[in-house]
C-alpha cells in the first residue's frame, strides 16, 4: 500500500465524479427534452442549479435541524466514498483499505442519508416518503449485495479490484448466474438511481419530493448533488460489475472506454425514465420481490460454480 | 316521452299537489308543487322514473312573489327533456324537506342554498357549511336580494377557523392541498390514511368563490354576463358563455341564426379538443409520465394559435351575445382551422396508438378511482366519468343545442369504470370532435350572426340550458328580470357533481392513487385570493392579507 497513490487516485476519482455528475444530469435533461420534442436546458444548467441553490437562503423548517444538517452532508459524503472504492478506468484507490463488504455498507448508508433527512424533517409528506424509501431499500438492498457476493464467490476474494471486474462472469463454464444478475440489476437500476418509474419516494405529483420537502438552499443542493453523484457512481459500479471489457487496456484508451460506457448507462437510464410512468409502491415492491427471488437463485447457481 | 306525457304521469301520481305547470316546448318542463310534496315528487322522479339529478337552485323571490323559490332540476336524457320542480316558500324562516336522503347527488346543492340563500334543508344528512368562508356569520346569506354585493356582513370574524371532522380511529391525517403540485387551484382534502390506504376524506373547497352569480344579479347586464361567465373556468370558459346565452334565449324565446349556431358549435368543439389534449397531458404528468405530457401539449399548441387567430384570444373567446355571436369565421380562418385539424388528427392517432399499447400506464390507471353505474346514478356524475362507466349520456345528443342536431358523431363510452376508461373515452372523443368540426366547416352557410332582440326581454321567465363541457354537463338556470339583468342565474359546472364523488372513488385506495383519481374527473376549482409582493430595491417581502387587499381595492 502506498499513501501518495491512494491520495492521488482518490482525488482523481472524487474530482472526476464531482465534476462529471452535474454534466451527466445535464445530459439526462437534454436527452429527455429531445425525446419530449422540447429544446431543453443547456448542458451546464445542472451546475448553475447547484450554484444557485447553494447561494439561496437556508430555511431550517424541519423538526430537528442538527440531524437535518448531518443528513444533508451524509448523503453526498457516502456517495463520494463509494466513488473511491470503485475502479474507474484504473484500479480503485481504496482497494487496499476497504473491501467489498465495506462497499455494501456504504451503498446502504447513502440511502440512509435520505431516510434520516426525511425523518428529521418530520412533515407528513416526508414521513410518507421515507416509509416508501424504506420499503424500497429493504427490497433493493439484497440485489447489489447478492451480485457482489456472487462475484466474490467466483473469484474467492473480497478485494474490490477483483470483485468489481466482471467477476460475475468468472465461472469455468457458461456464466449463468452472471447473466441472471445482469438482468436483475438492469431491471432494478432505475430504482438505485431514484429515477422514473421508481422515483416513488419523491413522487413530485404525489408527495412533493417526499423526504426533501422541508429542504431549501444549500442543504437541498447537497441532496440534489448526492443524487447526481449516485447516478454516476452506480453507473460506474454497473459498468465495473457487468461490462468490464476493455477496462484493462492502456491508460487513455481503457479510461476513455470506461467513461464512454458510463455515459451509455446514463443514456439508458434517461430513455427508460422518459418513457415510463411512475409505479405505485405496492407494484414496485412486488416487482422487486420477483427480482430478489431471481437473484437468490443466481447466488445458489454461483455457489455451485455456474 | 314528451314533456306533456311526463307531466301527465306526475299529475296522475300527485294530483292536486301539482299546483301549476309550464310546458314551453317538448324539451322543457316546469312543475310548481306544494312544498310538502317536494320530496315525494323528487323521489318519484329520481327513483321511479329514473330521471338524472342535475342541480338545485334557491332564489330570493321576495321582491316579486313575496317568498323564496326552491327548484330541483332533473333531466330525462332519453326523452331529450330538462325538467325543473319548483316550490314557493314563505318569506319568514324558509325551509323545505331535504332531498339528499333519496337523491345523494343533491348534497352540495342543498348546503349551498342554505349558505347563500338561507333556505334550510330539513333533515339533511350532513348539514355542514360548504361555500361561505370560515369567518362568515351564520345568519348572513349573500345571495338574498337585501344583501349588498360589495360589503362584508356585520359579525364577520377573520380569526374563526373551520371545524374539521375527527379522523377515524387508527388513521393519520394527510392534508392534501390547499396548495399541491397537482392541484391547479386551491382546494383542501383532509385524507384519513391508514398505512398507504385512504380510509376517508373531508373536503373543504370554495376558497376562491368569486360571487359571480351575485355580480350578475346586481351589477352586470344581460350582455355583460357572457363575458363574465366565460371567466368562470380557466379551461372551458366558452361552455359557460354559450350555456348562459342559451338559457336566456330559451327563457325569452329568442332564436338565433343558423350561422351563429354553427360558430358556437365550432368554438365549443375547439375548446373540447384543447381541453382533452390538456387533460391527457396532465394525467400523464400526475403518474410521472412527462414525455406524453409534453407531446400532448405540443400537439395542442397549434390549435390554441388557431383559436387566437379566430377569436383574438387563446381561450377566452368572448363569443356570445344574447341572440347570436360577436364575430365571424372567415373562409381563410376556416381553411387554416382545417389544416390544423388534419395535423392534429394524424399526430393524435400516433399518441392514441402508443398509449393503448402502454402496459405501464395501464398498470397505474386500471382499477383505480372506480366509479360504477350505481355511483354515477346516486351522485349524478356526468361527462367522461359517467361515459367511462358505460352510462351513455352526452348533452350534445340528449339535449341538442347550437348545431349539434345537424352533425353526426358517436357518443364514446367504455365500461371499465376506472381512470383508464376515462383516458380511453377522452382520447377517442378527440377524434369525434375533429369529425364534428369538419362537418360544421362543411355545412356552414353564409348568413347573419345576430338576431334582432327586443330592447326589453320578458320578465320572470325561466330558462334552462345544458351544454356538454369537456368535463361533463354544464347546466345554467336563469330567471329573467328587470333592469336588463336576470333575477337569478345559477351555474352548475360539471366538477360540482363529479367532485362530490371523489371521496367515494378514493376510499380504500392507495394514497398514490389519490392524485390521479382526483385528476381523472378533470377538476376545475377557481382562482387565487392572496398576493405577495417583493420590493426589488430593499428586497423586503410582504404578504397582503385579505383585509388589506380589500382596503386597497375598494374606494
Amino acid at each position: 500500500m502506498n499513501l501518495p497513490r491512494i491520495l492521488l487516485g482518490g482525488l482523481a476519482n472524487l474530482g472526476l465524479v464531482m465534476i462529471f455528475a452535474p454534466a451527466c444530469e445535464g445530459l439526462l435533461r437534454k436527452v429527455t427534452a429531445l425525446i419530449q420534442s422540447r429544446q431543453g436546458p443547456p448542458l451546464r444548467q445542472a451546475y448553475f442549479d447547484l450554484l444557485k441553490l447553494l447561494g439561496k437562503e437556508d430555511l431550517e423548517s424541519g423538526q430537528t435541524p442538527w440531524v437535518q444538517r448531518f443528513a444533508a452532508c451524509l448523503s453526498p459524503a457516502t456517495a463520494l466514498t463509494v466513488a473511491c472504492l470503485v475502479p474507474m478506468g484504473f484500479p480503485a484507490p481504496l482497494n487496499g483499505v476497504g473491501d467489498a463488504i465495506l462497499l455494501i455498507y456504504l451503498l446502504t448508508l447513502s440511502g440512509i442519508g435520505t431516510l434520516l433527512g426525511g425523518l428529521a424533517a418530520g412533515s407528513t409528506y416526508s414521513l410518507v416518503g421515507i416509509s416508501r424509501e424504506m420499503m424500497t431499500m429493504i427490497a433493493l438492498e439484497p440485489l447489489f449485495t447478492v451480485t457482489i457476493l456472487a462475484g466474490a464467490v467466483h473469484t474467492g476474494s473480497l478485494r474490490v479490484n477483483q470483485v468489481l471486474d466482471g467477476s460475475v462472469y468468472a465461472t469455468a463454464g457458461f456464466p449463468w448466474s452472471g447473466l441472471v444478475l445482469f438482468g436483475v440489476i438492469l431491471a432494478s437500476f432505475q430504482a438505485f438511481v431514484q429515477r422514473a418509474p421508481f422515483d416513488i419516494a419523491e413522487a413530485e405529483t404525489e408527495l412533493m419530493d417526499g423526504p426533501l420537502l422541508e429542504y431549501s438552499g444549500p442543504k437541498l443542493a447537497l441532496f440534489r448533488y448526492a443524487q447526481m453523484i449516485r447516478l454516476v457512481v452506480y453507473s460506474a459500479l454497473f459498468v465495473s460489475l457487468f461490462v468490464p471489457w476493455g477496462s484493462g487496456l492502456a491508460f487513455p484508451i481503457g479510461w476513455l472506454l470506461f467513461w464512454a460506457k458510463v455515459l451509455g448507462v446514463v443514456l439508458l437510464v434517461t430513455v427508460v425514465a422518459a418513457t415510463h410512468a411512475r409505479y405505485r409502491i405496492d407494484q414496485a415492491i412486488r416487482f422487486f420481490a420477483g427480482l430478489l427471488a431471481a437473484a437468490l437463485g443466481a447466488l445458489l447457481l454461483a455457489s455451485y460454480g455456474h | 316521452m314528451t314533456a306533456r306525457e311526463r307531466l301527465g304521469q306526475l299529475r296522475t301520481k300527485f294530483g292536486s299537489a301539482i299546483r301549476r305547470a309550464d310546458v314551453p316546448g317538448d324539451h322543457r318542463l316546469f312543475v310548481y308543487v306544494e312544498s310538502c310534496a317536494l320530496k315525494a315528487v323528487c323521489r318519484y322522479l329520481f327513483l321511479d322514473l329514473d330521471a338524472r339529478y342535475v342541480v338545485s337552485i334557491g332564489a330570493d323571490d321576495r321582491p316579486y312573489s313575496g317568498g323564496f323559490l326552491l327548484a330541483h332540476d332533473f333531466a330525462f336524457d332519453a326523452d331529450h327533456l330538462l325538467c325543473s320542480v319548483l316550490t314557493h316558500l314563505p318569506a319568514e324562516n324558509p325551509k323545505a324537506d331535504s332531498i339528499s336522503g333519496v337523491v345523494p347527488a343533491a348534497n352540495w346543492a342543498e348546503r349551498e342554498i342554505r349558505d347563500l340563500v338561507g333556505i334550510e334543508p330539513v333533515g339533511h344528512p350532513y348539514p355542514k357549511r360548504l361555500v361561505l368562508p370560515d369567518g362568515w356569520p351564520e345568519n348572513a346569506h349573500p345571495l338574498r336580494k337585501d344583501a349588498p354585493w360589495n360589503e362584508l356582513p356585520a359579525g364577520f370574524d377573520p380569526e374563526r377557523e373551520f371545524q374539521f371532522d375527527d379522523p377515524p380511529e387508527g388513521c393519520i391525517v394527510v392534508p392534501f392541498g390547499p396548495f399541491h403540485p397537482t392541484l391547479d387551484e386551491p382546494a383542501h382534502f383532509r385524507l384519513f390514511i391508514e398505512g398507504e390506504r385512504v380510509r376517508g376524506c373531508e373536503y373543504r373547497g370554495f376558497m376562491v368563490h368569486r360571487g359571480i352569480e351575485k355580480l350578475a344579479e346586481s351589477v352586470l347586464t344581460y350582455n355583460d354576463i357572457p363575458m363574465m361567465a366565460e371567466r368562470i373556468c380557466g379551461i372551458c370558459g366558452c361552455v359557460h358563455n354559450v350555456a348562459y346565452a342559451q338559457a336566456v334565449e330559451s327563457a325569452a324565446g329568442v332564436t338565433i341564426p343558423p350561422r351563429a349556431e354553427y360558430i358556437r358549435t365550432i368554438m365549443l368543439e375547439v375548446e373540447r379538443l384543447h381541453s382533452h389534449l390538456l387533460w391527457v397531458g396532465l394525467a400523464c404528468h400526475i403518474v410521472g409520465f412527462d414525455t406524453l405530457f409534453m407531446q400532448s401539449w405540443r400537439i395542442r399548441e397549434p390549435l390554441m394559435w388557431a383559436a387566437e387567430k379566430i377569436s383574438g384570444n387563446r381561450k377566452t373567446y368572448a363569443l356570445c351575445l344574447i341572440g347570436g355571436v360577436r364575430w365571424e369565421i372567415t373562409p381563410e380562418l376556416a381553411l387554416e382551422l382545417r389544416q390544423v385539424l388534419d395535423r392534429l388528427e394524424t399526430e393524435w392517432r400516433a399518441v392514441a396508438a402508443a398509449v393503448s399499447r402502454d402496459k405501464n400506464l395501464q398498470k397505474r390507471t386500471r382499477g383505480v378511482g372506480v366509479a360504477g353505474p350505481a355511483l354515477v346514478k346516486s351522485a349524478g356524475l356526468i361527462g367522461p366519468v359517467a361515459r367511462a362507466a358505460g352510462v351513455e349520456i352526452d348533452c350534445r345528443r340528449d339535449h341538442p343545442y347550437a348545431a349539434y342536431d345537424r352533425v353526426e358523431f358517436n357518443v364514446i363510452t367504455a365500461d371499465g369504470c376506472d381512470v383508464w376508461s376515462r383516458v380511453v373515452v377522452r382520447m377517442n372523443e378527440v377524434f369525434e370532435s375533429v369529425r364534428i368540426l369538419r362537418q360544421c366547416l362543411e355545412k356552414m352557410e353564409p348568413g347573419p350572426l345576430q338576431s334582432p332582440v327586443a330592447a326589453e326581454l320578458p320578465v320572470g321567465r325561466l330558462g334552462l340550458s345544458s351544454v356538454e363541457a369537456p368535463r361533463g354537463e354544464s347546466h345554467h338556470f336563469v330567471i329573467t328580470g328587470e333592469n336588463n339583468r336576470p333575477r337569478r342565474w345559477r351555474v352548475r359546472a360539471p366538477t360540482y357533481q363529479n367532485l362530490q364523488a371523489v371521496p367515494a372513488m378514493i376510499k380504500d385506495q392507495q394514497i398514490a392513487d389519490m392524485t390521479i383519481s382526483l385528476g381523472s374527473i378533470d377538476p376545475c376549482f377557481s382562482c387565487t385570493d392572496r398576493i405577495e409582493t417583493i420590493d426589488l430595491k430593499s428586497g423586503e417581502t410582504r404578504i397582503w392579507t385579505q383585509e388589506e387587499l380589500i382596503r386597497n381595492l375598494r374606494p
